[in-house]
């Protein structure tokens, strides 16, 4: 109960900091067949209809942002379980039609150094069997 | 605007921004959804007018589970904001005189103008914001963008640099907004354009819905005090 009422208090007396520098940013990668491959990557291009319609109906990018802070809290908690199962279960529940027997994920930042950009891969998740997860 | 129209005028809009945060968990993790088929049905009352003071009640412990499910809120700013809006209005249902209610409720106010002018002086002081390399790297490598072709924009430095320009003066320039009614609706306005250009290109509506629902707070501060 401590422990929420701590979560709350940022919402109560916020510092509203958005912004102030950014980050390296954090792509979640899945090994699929001995190739990494970006998890969920974004779509070439969107048209102005759907940016119109994803602003009620929005629960794929949304949940791809609270995937991003999972993994920084993750990076900066490598035994947070909370946030490795979440990213988890969303990679599982999306392979689902995949045939694949084995999962692993690893969490690549993205910043720039001088011109260039510069990718570091700072998490590496376990290996799971999951051939018997699949329908 | 009164005290009274513009409490309910909050609970309409942060009932609507909220109905249609809880309509997307319904997508989401089966496991996750009890709380949001909760939350949505306490937040069509909150829309609809009924009983409001114990649905916000009801709808700040649902917010405490949602903030232990995730650990923290779903989507950063945005559910900061929302949840800062529900404990304005639940302070001001059970606060036992008028003056802590308009204290409360001042309180709600004065964040939303915190909100812009701090992101703004923030940003001012960030020499890369200043040169627009910060709106570059946005563009170029952050998770928001929500199309590649939108990357391309980072290879526009000089519509970023007036981009950086527009959004830190305006965010500086926003408490001066209050002076008079007309310059408040011109504010809000273009601040309304600015949620929803961010909306478009970084995929946050909820950001949206949710800075809107506290709006009511601004208009009846400056006809409370100016």
């Amino acid at each position: 109960m401590l422990q929420t009422l701590k979560l709350l208090l940022p919402a109560l007396i916020p510092s509203w900091r958005f912004f102030d520098w950014i980050a390296p940013s954090p792509r979640i990668e899945i090994k699929v067949n001995n190739d990494w491959q970006e998890f969920r990557p974004r779509p070439d291009h969107v048209s102005f209809p759907t940016m119109m319609k994803r602003m009620v109906w929005n629960p794929y990018v949304n949940e791809n942002l609270f995937l991003a802070s999972c993994a920084e809290r993750l990076v900066d908690n490598p035994a947070d379980q909370h946030s490795y199962e979440q990213i988890l279960n969303r990679i599982l529940a999306d392979i689902n039609d995949q045939k694949v027997t084995s999962l692993q994920f690893r969490l690549a930042f993205i910043h720039r150094e001088g011109n260039a950009l510069k990718k570091d891969i700072r998490y590496v998740s376990k290996i799971h069997d999951v051939s018997g997860a699949q329908a | 605007m009164s005290f009274d129209l513009a409490i309910r005028l909050t609970e309409i809009l942060l009932g609507f921004a909220f109905i249609q945060q809880s309509m997307e968990h319904l997508y989401g993790p089966k496991q996750d959804q009890y709380i949001f088929i909760i939350r949505l049905i306490l937040c069509l009352g909150l829309f609809i007018g009924f009983a409001t003071h114990l649905l916000c009640l009801a709808l700040a412990l649902n917010t405490l589970f949602m903030l232990h499910r995730f650990q923290g809120p779903y989507n950063g700013g945005s559910d900061r904001m929302g949840i800062l809006v529900l404990f304005t209005l639940c302070f001001v249902h059970f606060l036992p005189n008028l003056t802590w209610q308009y204290l409360a409720f001042g309180y709600l106010a004065i964040q939303l103008i915190l909100s812009y002018f701090i992101a703004g002086s923030v940003k001012f002081k960030n020499l890369e914001w200043r040169s627009g390399l910060a709106l570059q790297d946005v563009f170029q490598f952050s998770a928001y963008p929500v199309s590649e072709s939108l990357r391309g924009w980072a290879d526009k430095p000089r519509l970023l640099f007036i981009m950086s320009w527009a959004v830190i003066i305006f965010e500086m320039m926003f408490p001066l907004m209050l002076l008079t009614q007309t310059t408040l609706i011109i504010g809000l306005g273009i601040a309304t354009i600015f949620h929803f250009a961010n909306a478009c290109l970084f995929g946050f509506n909820r950001f949206f819905w949710v800075w809107i629902a506290a709006y009511p707070s601004l208009f009846w501060l400056q006809n409370h005090i100016l």
